[in-house]
C-alpha cells in the first residue's frame, strides 16, 4: 500500500534507530560471547565523565561570577553542605586512605549532590533573569544527569573491583547512598528558595567537589592499574 | 597622678612630634602592598608573591597572613625566604588542597602599616607546573621519508604516576630561521611524531605542559635537530614531468629543424636579391669597384643610334638555309632578346626580324661566310663565337653573320671562313687601355677563328679565345661561361652575350694565346674584314669584305688583296694588330647567303680603328697604315651595321 521510498525510509529509520536504543546490548545478544568492559575501560569512562562534569560546573560557576559577582571577595563565609564528608586534602592523605575508602568517598560525594543539582536546575528555570538562567538551567540539567550517571558508573567500577578482588567486600554504604547526604544540607535544600547568591555558592561548592571526584578517581585508577597513563 | 599624666602627655607629644617631624621630612606610612600571584608547581606546595607599595621613605616590613576556610585562625607565612624576596612559601604541611586560603599582606614601617587586599586562593586552581624535562628529538625513517619523534618527561616534581596530577602537553616546532612556530597538542602522551619535514633542515622543538585545570608551564629549552638530506617523493613526480616535457621539447625542436626552411620561408620571407643586369656578386667580392661598375654598364643603354645599329646588327644572324633558318629563327629570337634596342636605322626597313634584318639577309644570301664584321664587344669575343662555331657548324650554323664579320658561315660540318680584312686597329685613347686591348684581342680571336674554321680548331680556338678572353676580368669569364651553357644556339648566344657585354674587359690578354689561337694550323681561309664602324664604346665593328664574287653557291671569292684577317695581336696601345696575309682563301658553306651588297661597300682592306678622335695608324708592319683615315672617314656605320662610307666613330 505504501510506495517503495516510504518503505525504504521506514526501514532506514528502524535500522538507524535500532543501534541507538539497543546500545551495547546488541553486541551481547543471542548468547554471543560478550565481553564486559574491562576495569581499565570502566575507569576511563568514569574519568571522562567526571572530567566533563567538572568542566560544566566550572563554566557555570564562571558564568555566575561574571554576571552577578564582579568582586571576588564574596566567598568568605560559605559553607558547602558536603563539608561533613571528610575528604583527603592532600596527596599523602589521599594515598593513605586506600582504595575502598577512596571509592566510598567518591560515592558519597556523588550521592550528596544528586538532589541539590536537581533543585538548582529547578531554581534556575524559575529565576527572573531569563536570558542567563535559560542558558544556565540547561547546563544545570545536564550536570545533574551526568552526576547521576557518574554515580552509577563509579558503582559499577567498585563492583568490578570487588569482582577482581582489588577491594574487599566490606563496603556497607553502597547499599544506601541516600543516607550519605548530610541532614543539614538536605534541610536547607528542602526550603526551596534559592536565590542567585545561593546558586553561586552552590556552584562553587559543586565545582570543588567535582574536582575532588575526578582527582580521587584518577588516584584510584593509577593505584589499581598503574601501567596506564599514570 | 600628675606625673602619669605628664608622662602620657610627654609620650603623646613625642609621638606627635615624631610624626609631624616625619611628615615634614617627607616620610609616610607604607603604601599598600599587592599580592601579585600565587602558584603551585605540583599541587602540593605553593608560593605567593606580593608587590610592595611605596615604603614611605622608611624601612618597611612585610608580613603575610592567611586564614583557612571555615576557620578563624590567622596564621602568618611560614617561610618568607625560600621563594625569594616578597614571597611566602607554603610547604606541604601548610598546604591544603580544596581549601580556600584568605591571604593578606601587611606592610609596616615606623609610621604605620598598610594592609593589602585579601586574596582567596584555592591551590587546585593555581597549579603551574615546571617545564617538561628530558626533551629528546630523534629522526626516524618511514616509507614516506624521515620524521621526528619527540619524547619528554613530566617535570620532576609533578606526581603524575600516582594520578595526583594530570598533565597535558603541548609542543611547538619551527625551522631554523623561520618566525612562526607550529604548535601541536599532545594530550597526556609523552611522545609525538612530526612528519613532512624539509630535507636537510634544522628544526627547533619545545615542549610545555599544563594540568587539566591550571596554567601552562614555561616552554622547555630549545632542542635542535637536523634532518638528513633525503629525496622527497613529490620531487620524483616533478622530475618525471620535467623529463617528459624535455623529451617533447626535443622532438619539437627536431621537427622544427627539419622543416626549418619552410618555417623560415613562412616567418622570414626571403628578401629578393638584386636582379640587376650586369651585377656580379663575385666581381663585387673580388674585383675592384671600377670593374664592378663597368660590368654594370649595359651596352646599348641608353640606346643611341650607333648602338641601335649594333643591336640591329645583332639581329642579323639569320641564315637562309632550311636548317639555318631554324637557327636563324632561334638566333633571331636570341637576338631580339639580347638586343637592347632595336631602332630602325635609316637603312633598315625590315620589320620581321628587326631592323637589322635586311642587311643580314643580304649577307646571308651571299652564302658566304661573309658576315658583317661588327665590332660588338660581344662579337669581339671570339671565344664565344668559337663556341657558336663549334656547335653551330655542326648544326649548320648560319647566322653569325653580320655581327660577326669574323664568324664564318657554316654549313653542316663545314666551316666557312671569312675573308678577313684587317686593319690596324686604332688606339682607343678614351678608353681604358685594358678595354681596348681586350677588345682587340677579342677581335683577333674572332678573326682567327674565321681563319681556322674546323670545329676542332675552332673549338681549340674557342677555347683559347675563351681563355684569352677569360683572362683579366672575371666578368668576362662570367659571360663566357654563360655562353657556353647554351648549346642550342652557341652562335647566337655568344653573340648575344657579346653584344650585351658592354664592357669587354680583357685587361690582360695573353697575346700568346691569342696568337696561338691565331696560329692554329689547319684550314685557312681568309676573309676580308672591313671596319664597319666604331661604336660608342670605341669598338671596332668589322664586317667582312666581299668581293664582287659574292656568289650564291657559297663560294665567296675573296677579293685579291691583302688579307688582314689575321690578328697578330694586341699591342700595348690597345691596337689590334692585324696580320697581312697574301693568301686568301675562303671556304664557304652552302646555303650561305650573303648579301652581295656588302661587296659594294667593300672598302679597302686596310682599316684601322682608333679611339675617339685620334685615328692612329700604327706603324706596325702588320697593320695597314695610311689608308686608315680616309677609310675611316668613309665608313659609315649604318644602323644595320654596314659600313659604307666609312666614318669612324671615334
Amino acid at each position: 500500500m505504501f510506495s517503495l521510498p516510504v518503505w525504504v525510509a521506514v526501514l532506514a529509520l528502524v535500522y538507524l534507530d535500532f543501534p541507538i536504543r539497543v546500545g551495547t546490548a546488541a553486541i551481547c545478544a543471542h548468547g554471543q560471547e560478550c565481553h564486559a568492559p574491562s576495569l581499565a575501560d570502566l575507569f576511563d569512562r568514569v574519568i571522562q565523565q567526571s572530567s566533563r562534569v567538572h568542566g560544566i560546573s566550572s563554566e557555570l560557576h564562571s558564568d555566575y561570577e561574571q554576571y552577578f559577582f564582579p568582586s571576588k571577595n564574596h566567598i568568605g563565609k560559605r559553607k558547602c553542605h558536603t563539608y561533613s564528608i571528610l575528604t583527603p586534602a592532600d596527596k599523602e592523605n589521599a594515598q593513605r586512605l586506600g582504595r575502598e575508602e577512596l571509592t566510598e568517598v567518591i560515592l558519597r560525594l556523588l550521592g550528596a549532590w544528586g538532589d541539590p543539582l536537581s533543585q538548582l536546575h529547578r531554581s534556575m528555570t524559575q529565576d527572573q533573569n531569563q536570558d542567563f538562567n535559560h542558558y544556565s538551567s540547561n547546563k544545570a540539567l545536564e550536570m545533574s544527569d551526568m552526576v547521576h550517571e557518574l554515580r552509577s558508573g563509579v558503582t559499577k567500577v567498585a563492583e568490578k573491583m570487588k569482582l577482581l578482588g582489588v577491594i574487599s567486600n566490606a563496603l556497607g554504604y553502597m547499599s544506601s547512598p541516600e543516607s550519605l547526604a548530610p541532614s543539614s544540607v538536605s534541610s536547607s535544600y528542602e526550603r526551596g528558595d534559592f536565590n542567585s547568591i545561593d546558586h553561586h555558592d552552590l556552584l562553587y561548592c559543586f565545582r570543588r567537589d567535582s574536582n575532588k571526584v575526578k582527582n580521587y578517581l584518577r588516584i584510584l585508577k593509577c593505584t589499581t592499574l598503574p601501567e596506564l597513563d599514570c | 597622678m600628675r606625673r602619669a599624666v605628664g608622662v602620657v602627655y610627654l609620650n603623646l607629644h613625642s609621638f606627635l612630634f615624631f610624626h609631624v617631624l616625619s611628615l615634614c621630612l617627607g616620610y609616610s606610612p607604607p603604601g599598600k602592598p599587592k599580592l601579585t600571584s600565587c602558584r603551585s608547581p605540583e599541587k602540593e606546595t605553593f608560593t605567593c608573591w606580593w608587590e610592595p607599595g611605596s615604603d614611605g621613605g622608611l624601612p618597611t616590613t612585610y608580613a603575610l597572613y592567611y586564614r583557612k576556610e571555615n576557620s578563624d585562625a590567622v596564621y602568618e607565612c611560614p617561610d618568607y625566604h625560600t621563594a625569594g624576596e616578597n614571597s611566602c612559601f607554603f610547604n606541604k604541611n601548610d598546604t591544603s588542597i580544596w581549601v580556600n586560603y584568605n591571604i593578606t599582606v601587611v606592610a609596616t614601617n615606623a609610621l604605620g602599616s598598610n594592609f593589602s587586599d585579601p586574596v582567596d586562593v584555592d591551590v587546585v586552581y593555581i597549579v603551574q607546573p615546571h617545564t617538561p624535562e628530558n626533551v629528546t628529538v630523534t629522526v626516524m625513517e618511514d616509507k614516506d621519508g624521515p620524521f621526528l619523534r619527540v619524547s619528554w618527561e613530566p617535570p620532576r616534581k609533578a606526581d603524575t604516576r600516582s594520578g595526583w596530577i594530570t598533565l597535558i602537553y603541548e609542543l611547538r616546532v619551527k625551522l631554523e630561521g623561520e618566525e612562526e612556530w607550529e604548535e601541536h597538542r599532545a594530550g597526556q602522551q609523552k611522545m609525538f611524531n612530526i612528519f613532512s619535514l624539509r630535507s636537510g633542515g634544522m628544526y627547533l622543538v619545545q615542549v610545555r605542559c599544563k594540568p587539566d585545570h591550571g596554567f601552562w608551564s614555561e616552554w622547555s629549552s630549545t632542542t635542535y635537530i637536523k634532518v638528513p638530506d633525503y629525496f622527497p617523493r613529490e620531487t620524483s613526480v616533478w622530475i618525471l614531468i620535467a623529463v617528459f616535457s624535455a623529451f617533447i621539447f626535443f622532438i619539437l625542436t627536431w621537427i622544427l629543424n627539419l622543416k626549418s626552411n619552410s618555417v623560415k620561408h613562412c616567418l622570414l620571407p626571403p628578401v629578393p636579391g638584386p636582379k640587376i643586369k650586369g651585377f656580379d656578386k663575385q666581381l663585387l667580392k673580388n674585383g675592384r669597384s671600377e670593374e664592378v661598375f663597368s660590368a654594370l654598364v649595359v651596352p646599348g643603354f641608353p640606346p643611341t643610334t650607333s648602338s641601335d645599329c649594333e643591336d640591329l646588327l645583332v639581329e642579323y644572324l639569320e641564315v637562309y638555309t632550311p636548317e639555318e633558318q631554324e637557327l636563324i629563327l632561334e638566333e633571331g629570337k636570341d637576338l631580339q632578346e639580347g638586343c637592347l634596342k632595336s631602332k630602325g636605322s635609316p637603312s633598315d626597313s625590315d620589320s620581321g626580324r628587326g631592323s637589322c634584318d635586311s642587311h643580314t639577309l643580304l649577307m646571308e644570301k651571299c652564302g658566304e661566310g661573309e658576315g658583317k664584321e661588327e665590332k660588338h664587344q660581344e662579337r669581339a669575343q671570339k671565344g664565344k663565337r668559337q663556341q657558336k662555331h663549334q656547335t653551330g657548324w655542326e648544326e649548320g650554323d648560319v647566322s653569325h653573320t653580320r655581327e660577326d664579320v669574323l664568324s664564318p658561315d657554316m654549313s653542316e660540318g663545314r666551316v666557312k671562313t671569312w675573308p678577313s680584312v684587317f686593319s690596324p686597329l686604332p688606339q682607343y685613347s678614351s678608353r681604358p687601355l685594358d678595354h681596348q686591348g681586350s677588345l682587340e684581342t677579342a677581335r683577333q680571336l674572332c678573326l682567327s677563328d674565321s681563319l681556322f674554321p674546323p670545329p676542332s680548331t675552332s673549338s681549340h680556338l674557342s677555347y683559347n679565345a675563351k681563355e684569352g678572353l677569360a683572362l683579366g676580368s672575371g666578368q668576362q669569364e662570367f659571360y663566357l661561361g654563360k655562353k657556353q651553357t647554351h648549346p642550342s644556339n652557341p652562335q647566337s648566344q655568344p653573340r648575344w652575350h657579346l653584344q650585351a657585354h658592354s664592357d669587354f674587359n680583357i685587361s690582360s690578354m695573353d697575346r700568346k694565346q691569342a696568337a696561338s689561337g691565331l696560329q692554329l694550323p689547319g684550314f685557312r681561309s681568309t676573309e676580308y674584314v672591313e671596319v664597319q664602324r666604331v661604336n660608342q664604346e670605341d669598338m671596332v665593328i668589322l664586317q667582312p669584305l666581299f668581293s664582287s664574287s659574292c656568289q650564291r653557291d657559297g663560294h665567296l671569292q675573296i677579293g685579291q688583296g691583302e688579307d688582314y684577317s689575321k690578328v697578330k695581336g694586341v699591342d700595348s696601345g690597345n691596337m689590334l694588330l692585324l696580320q697581312r696575309e697574301v693568301e686568301v682563301k675562303r671556304e664557304e658553306e652552302d646555303g650561305d647567303r650573303y648579301s652581295c651588297d656588302i661587296q659594294d661597300r667593300v672598302t679597302e682592306s686596310c682599316y684601322t680603328t682608333s679611339t675617339a678622335a685620334s685615328s692612329q695608324v700604327t706603324g706596325k708592319p702588320t697593320s695597314c697604315a695610311g689608308t686608315a683615315m680616309p677609310v675611316q672617314e668613309e665608313m659609315v656605320l649604318a644602323a644595320n651595321g654596314y659600313v659604307d662610307a666609312a666614318t669612324m666613330l671615334l
